[in-house]
C-alpha cells in the first residue's frame, strides 16, 4: 500500500521522459494559443452582435452563444473531427477532412467563443452610456467611439472574468488526445504502455497542468494590479 | 488677449443668431417634456436656463446637439440645420450620421458628471477628440491640449488619470476637452450641480473667464448668482414652455410671470 503511493507521487519517471512530454505539453500550449486568438475574435463579434440593434441579429448571435456554451466540449470536439468534415464534403462535393490539429483549434475556438461572448457583452454594457454621450458630443463616430471609449474600457473589465475563461479553455487542451493529437495526455498514455508504471506519469501531468496555469494567472494578476495602479477602476 | 489660432473664432462676428431654435418639441412617451420652444442665440453672448427640476432645461440643451431627437421642430446652427436637410424638391430629410457627427463637434458640451473617460490621462481626454475628429497631427493636437489645459489652470496635472482629480479638476478638464474642439458655442449642462460646495467656485470661475473673453455659451445652471451676473439673457422654463425671457435684470428682479416669481423666491431664500 505505502509503497504504491510512494511510487505514485515519485517523479523520477516524468522527469526521466521529460523531453516527449515537454514535446507533448508545446503541442497543448499551440492549441490553446490559436484557440484562444480564435475565441477571442469570434467572442468579439458575438459579443457586439448580441447589443445590436436588429432583433434578427441578436436572435442568431444568441442562439450561437448559447449553442455553443451548452454543448459539452468533448462531445463537440469530436462532432467537429467527425461529422464537420461530412457536412462539408456534402456542401462543397469534395472529400474535406481536418487534422486533429485543425479540429481541435476549431472545436475548442468556437466553444469557448460562446462564453467569452458573454463577457464581452457585460464588459461592453458596464461602460456607461454617459462616457459615450460625451465621446458622440464632441463628434466621434461610431466605430471611433467603440474603438477608442468602450473597448479598451471594457476589455479592462472583462479581466478578471475572461481569465477564467481562458484557464478553463488551457484545461480543456487536455481532451485533444482523444482525437489522437500528441499533446501531453496522449503521451502520458504513450509512456504508460511502454513502462506499464502510469501512476507517477498521471501525477506528474497533474502537477504540470496546476502549475502553468498559476503561474500564468500570477502572471495576469500582476498586469491587471498594475492597470489599477494607474488609478482608474 | 490676441494670441494666435486657439481663441481667433471671437474674432469675427457674424450676423444672424448662431443658434435658432424653432417649434422645438420633444415628448417620451405619452409625456411632453418641450412644448414648442423657439429662441435665438446671439454669438458672443452667454444665454442662461433656469427653472425647476423637470422643466425640460436639460433635455433642451441636448436636444440641440441630438444626444436627444426632438419630436418636431427645427434647430440651426450657424443658419445650416441641425440633424436633417432639406432636399431640392423641398422634402425634410434625416442627415447622415457624418454630417450629424460634424455638427456635434461644433458644440462643445459639459455634463454634470464630467463624464471623463477614466482609461485615459487628463491630456488625453482632451486631446483626443482633436486628434480623431479634427485629424490634427500629434503635436498640434498636443499644443492645442496644452494650451486649454493652461486655460482651466490644470498644465500641471496633464498626466494624471481622472481618478486621481477632484470632482472640480475633473470638470475643468471636461471644459478644456470640450474647448479643444474650439466650437462655435458652448453648452454647460448643470457644469456644477454635481460637485462640493468648496469645489463650484473654480468651476464659474473658468466659465465666468470664458464668458469675458466672448465665448458664446447656452448654460443651464442653479447657480443663481453666476446666472444673475454673467448672463446677457435668461430664459426660466416652467412645463416645457418658456415662461419668462429677457435680460437678468428684468427677470431676477421684476419677473412678468408669477411662477418665475415664485420660483425666484423659493431659489434665492
Amino acid at each position: 500500500m505505502w509503497d504504491r503511493l510512494r511510487e505514485s507521487l515519485d517523479l523520477t519517471l516524468f522527469w526521466e521522459y521529460r523531453a516527449i512530454l515537454l514535446r507533448g505539453l508545446l503541442q497543448n500550449i499551440y492549441i490553446f494559443l490559436a484557440g484562444a486568438v480564435l475565441a477571442t475574435v469570434l467572442a468579439f463579434v458575438i459579443g457586439v452582435a448580441r447589443l445590436n440593434k436588429h432583433g434578427t441579429v441578436r436572435l442568431f448571435s444568441t442562439g450561437y452563444a448559447e449553442l455553443f456554451r451548452n454543448t459539452p466540449e468533448y462531445v463537440f470536439l469530436v462532432w467537429v473531427y467527425f461529422v464537420l468534415p461530412v457536412i462539408f464534403s456534402r456542401l462543397l462535393a469534395t472529400k474535406v477532412s481536418f487534422s486533429p490539429y485543425v479540429a481541435s483549434v476549431l472545436a475548442l475556438g468556437i466553444s469557448y467563443s460562446g462564453f467569452l461572448s458573454e463577457t464581452v457583452r457585460a464588459g461592453i454594457l458596464a461602460v456607461p452610456r454617459t462616457h459615450i454621450e460625451a465621446a458622440m458630443a464632441l463628434g466621434m463616430s461610431r466605430w471611433m467611439i467603440m474603438r477608442r471609449i468602450i473597448v479598451p474600457q471594457a476589455i479592462r473589465r472583462m479581466l478578471p472574468e475572461s481569465l477564467n475563461q481562458y484557464v478553463s479553455l488551457f484545461k480543456a487542451t487536455s481532451l485533444v488526445s482523444l482525437i489522437a493529437v500528441e499533446d501531453l495526455m496522449y503521451q502520458v498514455s504513450m509512456i504508460t504502455v511502454h513502462e506499464m508504471r502510469p501512476l507517477p506519469l498521471y501525477t506528474g501531468a497533474a502537477l504540470l497542468y496546476c502549475g502553468i496555469i498559476i503561474a500564468a494567472a500570477q502572471g495576469i494578476q500582476l498586469l491587471s494590479e498594475r492597470w489599477r495602479q494607474r488609478g482608474w477602476a | 488677449m490676441h494670441s494666435p489660432s486657439p481663441d481667433a473664432r471671437h474674432a469675427t462676428p457674424k450676423a444672424g443668431p448662431i443658434i435658432r431654435v424653432v417649434n422645438l418639441h420633444k415628448s417620451f412617451g405619452p409625456l411632453e417634456v418641450l412644448c414648442g420652444i423657439s429662441f435665438d442665440v446671439q454669438a458672443g453672448s452667454v444665454f442662461t436656463l433656469i427653472g425647476a427640476s423637470g422643466s425640460g432645461k436639460s433635455t433642451l440643451l441636448r436636444c440641440l446637439n441630438l444626444l436627444e431627437q426632438p419630436t418636431s421642430g427645427e434647430v440651426y446652427l450657424d443658419g445650416k440645420p441641425m440633424g436633417f436637410r432639406i432636399e431640392a424638391d423641398g422634402r425634410r430629410l434625416p442627415d447622415t450620421a457624418a454630417n450629424i457627427s460634424r455638427m456635434r463637434s461644433e458644440l462643445g458640451m459639459v455634463f454634470q458628471q464630467f463624464n471623463l473617460w477614466p482609461h485615459m490621462t487628463a491630456l488625453e481626454n482632451v486631446i483626443e477628440a482633436p486628434l480623431r475628429v479634427k485629424r490634427f497631427t500629434r503635436k498640434e493636437a498636443v499644443e492645442t491640449g496644452r494650451h486649454f489645459l493652461g486655460k482651466v489652470n490644470l498644465l500641471d496635472k496633464a498626466n494624471e488619470y481622472p481618478a486621481r482629480l477632484s470632482g472640480g479638476q475633473q470638470q475643468r478638464v471636461a471644459i478644456a476637452r470640450a474647448l479643444a474642439m474650439q466650437p462655435k458655442v458652448m453648452l454647460f449642462d448643470e457644469a456644477t450641480s454635481a460637485l462640493d460646495p468648496e469645489l463650484t467656485g473654480e468651476v464659474l470661475e473658468v466659465m465666468r473667464a470664458l464668458a469675458k473673453e466672448g465665448t458664446t455659451m447656452l448654460v443651464v445652471t442653479h447657480e443663481m448668482g453666476f446666472a444673475r451676473e454673467v448672463s446677457d439673457r435668461v430664459i426660466f422654463l416652467h412645463n416645457g414652455q418658456i415662461e419668462e425671457d429677457g435680460p437678468p435684470g428684468v427677470v431676477f428682479s421684476a419677473p412678468k410671470s408669477e411662477r418665475c416669481r415664485q420660483f425666484l423666491s423659493k431659489v434665492l431664500h
